[in-house]
């Protein structure tokens, strides 16, 4: 098979499944945080409860975030070494800023934050979760700045054949990396809402005796959807501006072509038609998830209304998937939608592959990470599916460790 | 700027193979140190609470090769490709061992985790056992790829001078047949990795123009913070330990 099919489907199903896990974390670590502010601050008992419960599923699946992000961050180097070749100086700025002044602290805090339940100052705790949840956003940021770099390529020269930075506030600045960063912030919180909601669903569908604690999970899921729907769609839509022209079509369109080809030759510059696939899909699961906001609007203020309604509690629970097939689906759109370039206008996704590596090899790697993710996804949704079924009592998380056999029994197992 | 960040790259890298090179160690020696699984469960508790903050180093270092190295990130992973992929996988499979292992209370369960831990903890050792030698030995796939792997057991070694410090009671006792001395594997986990970077060609793959600043900058700046951080884990969760974590 074509080195260059593999090599990019490779990626799309990295970084799919690594955003599936993202989107999630970064929703549900703010929802989390604001739980365990309100328990620190009253010290009531019911919001203890849930942002030991909430945060369980938040950490089981960060941990498949981590991972997948891992194996993100090392396919530049392994697959595309023609891109960190010809424009790694700039590009790699903001994946180094992303590990060191992002990530670093959000993965050693979130250990402190896990592993000293119960053994540090609950003020201190409370500060832990604050600054994983605004170091999570801040690592958001940066790739989409490394990800804006390559839709729209600003504040650099082309010097011997190698970009070099050249304005640090354009790179950082750049409106297709902000703009980007507000649309996947609402969209966390809109994943977030939708999970939150439709495991409460669950859970009073089948008339649990949690009612307060569900009740009060419900509002929270539905009042995030209600507040993060319209911005999702703001931002998303003030991306349009900065679309490239043979995205958007029309007389622009033909007139980037026209340029392309007398720049590097004639190919097709023409965006395929799967981009368009992804837009249309994910402005159609937005309606529906907009009609959905607005029963919940009509909901939210009667606490009873939350707890009856056995058709909503089922309709929440079905929305779930919602965001996240509207979130690959605008991934599909922006990332398709810019080929065949992997930086606009300057390097093409075929030129940028690794040239030393061969289709076998690209092959056996891709053969292997697929079979790990495809484990590693479906072990985490049924784990995630067995703690939010299992319910407050079920959070491992800040709970006592298991009390260990006496001593002798150990002895004698030598 | 380019000598700042090669010394920076060297503290980062220093960082994950003194401290990350101490859990790799510990779950290589798991079968030995854990006789069943829930003396194996204490073991992983010597270094749960670290590891999160312990990979972060290579990430960083990572990071730090992406923004200041563009051109070493695919001349070590390009020709090194079936390395890297093992690394990778070792990598992703020891992680989701530690991190699973605790969240379903079955004795299969377990048993496949404490395997995924220790094949995978074997696998990343051997990977970097082997990269080292063969950035020793000149770059490539070369002799040094082969003759690297040996440097497997100093990760072993270094292991169990960690859990000799963290195990307490009959673990800590088991662990004095490995005669692990934890700094003095430190210090020659530190002098490998001087060694090997003493033989890239720095000038060769430095980025040019402002991303090298702007990464060394940021890197120089923030280091301390990041130590701060790190202090606070150890300052924490230091002391022995004789019951099982979150993992």
């Amino acid at each position: 098979m074509d080195p260059l099919v593999l090599a990019r489907m490779q990626f799309a199903l990295t970084a799919g499944s690594h955003f599936l896990f993202v989107a999630l974390t970064l929703g549900l670590a703010t929802l989390v945080a604001l739980m365990q502010t309100r328990a620190t601050l009253s010290g009531s008992a019911v919001h203890a409860r849930m942002t030991r419960f909430w945060g369980q599923l938040y950490v089981v699946n960060y941990a498949v975030g981590i991972v997948t992000g891992l194996v993100m961050e090392f396919q530049f180097g392994l697959n595309w070494a023609g891109m960190s070749r010809m424009t790694g100086g700039v590009f790699g700025a903001p994946l180094a800023l992303e590990t060191i002044g992002a990530f670093f602290v959000e993965s050693t805090f979130l250990g402190l934050w896990i592993f000293g339940w119960d053994r540090l100052n609950r003020w201190v705790h409370l500060a832990l979760i604050w600054v994983v949840t605004l170091t999570a956003y801040l690592s958001a940021y940066f790739v989409l700045v490394a990800n804006g770099w390559l839709q729209r390529p600003v504040g650099y020269e082309m010097r011997d054949g190698a970009a070099r930075l050249t304005d640090a506030g354009a790179l950082l600045g750049n409106p297709t990396a902000v703009l980007a960063f507000g649309h996947v912030l609402f969209g966390g919180l809109l994943t977030a809402g939708f999970f939150m909601a439709g495991v409460s669903g669950y859970h009073l569908l089948r008339r649990t005796a949690e009612v307060e604690f569900f009740r009060r999970s419900m509002r929270i899921g539905l009042v995030t959807v209600i507040a993060s729907v319209m911005p999702v769609v703001i931002v998303g839509g003030m991306q349009y501006q900065y679309l490239q022209p043979t995205k958007t079509g029309g007389g622009d369109a033909a007139a980037a072509v026209a340029r392309f080809t007398a720049r590097f030759g004639p190919d097709d510059y023409m965006p395929p038609g799967m981009a368009g696939v992804g837009e249309a899909v994910m402005e159609g699961l937005w309606s529906l998830m907009l009609l959905l906001a607005v029963v919940a609007l009509v909901k939210v203020w009667w606490g009873r209304w939350l707890v009856r309604g056995r058709v909503f509690h089922v309709v929440m629970v079905c929305a779930v998937p919602l965001p996240y097939v509207a979130m690959l689906a605008g991934w599909v759109f922006r990332e398709v939608g810019r080929q065949p370039w992997m930086v606009y206008g300057v390097l093409k996704t075929r030129d940028a592959l690794s040239p030393g590596v061969g289709s076998g090899t690209i092959a056996v790697s891709f053969g292997v990470f697929t079979a790990l993710f495809a484990v590693l996804v479906a072990v985490n949704a049924w784990l995630l599916a067995r703690f939010a079924r299992r319910g407050p009592d079920g959070a491992a998380l800040g709970a006592a460790p298991p009390v260990a056999p006496s001593a002798p029994a150990v002895s004698a197992s030598f | 700027m380019e000598s700042l960040a090669v010394v920076l790259l060297a503290v980062f890298a220093g960082g994950y193979l003194v401290l990350a090179g101490a859990d790799i160690g510990v779950g290589m020696l798991l079968p030995w140190l854990g006789r069943d699984q829930r003396e194996r469960r204490v073991v992983i508790a010597s270094f749960a609470p670290f590891f999160l903050g312990n990979e972060v180093w290579l990430v960083a270092s990572a990071g730090l090769v992406a923004g200041a190295f563009p051109g070493l990130e695919h001349r070590l992973l390009e020709e090194l490709y079936p390395v890297a992929v093992v690394l990778l996988v070792g990598w992703v499979v020891r992680d989701m061992g530690l991190w699973l292992r605790g969240r379903v209370d079955a004795a299969g369960w377990r048993s496949v985790c404490d395997g995924a831990v220790v094949a995978g903890s074997w696998a990343l050792g051997l990977a970097w056992a082997s990269l080292l030698g063969s950035v020793l030995g000149g770059g490539g796939l070369n002799a040094g790829s082969v003759l690297g792997l040996p440097l497997v057991v100093l990760f072993a070694w270094h292991g169990a001078g960690f859990a000799r410090l963290r195990l307490a009671g009959e673990l800590a006792a088991r662990t004095e047949r490995g005669r692990g001395r934890y700094g003095v594997s430190a210090l020659v986990l530190v002098v490998a990795l001087v060694v090997a970077g003493s033989r890239l060609p720095w000038s060769e793959v430095v980025a040019e123009g402002g991303g090298l600043s702007l990464t060394a900058v940021a890197a120089v700046v923030l280091l301390p913070l990041l130590a701060a951080s790190q202090a606070l884990v150890w300052r924490t969760f230091w002391g022995r330990v004789d019951s099982p974590s979150y993992l």
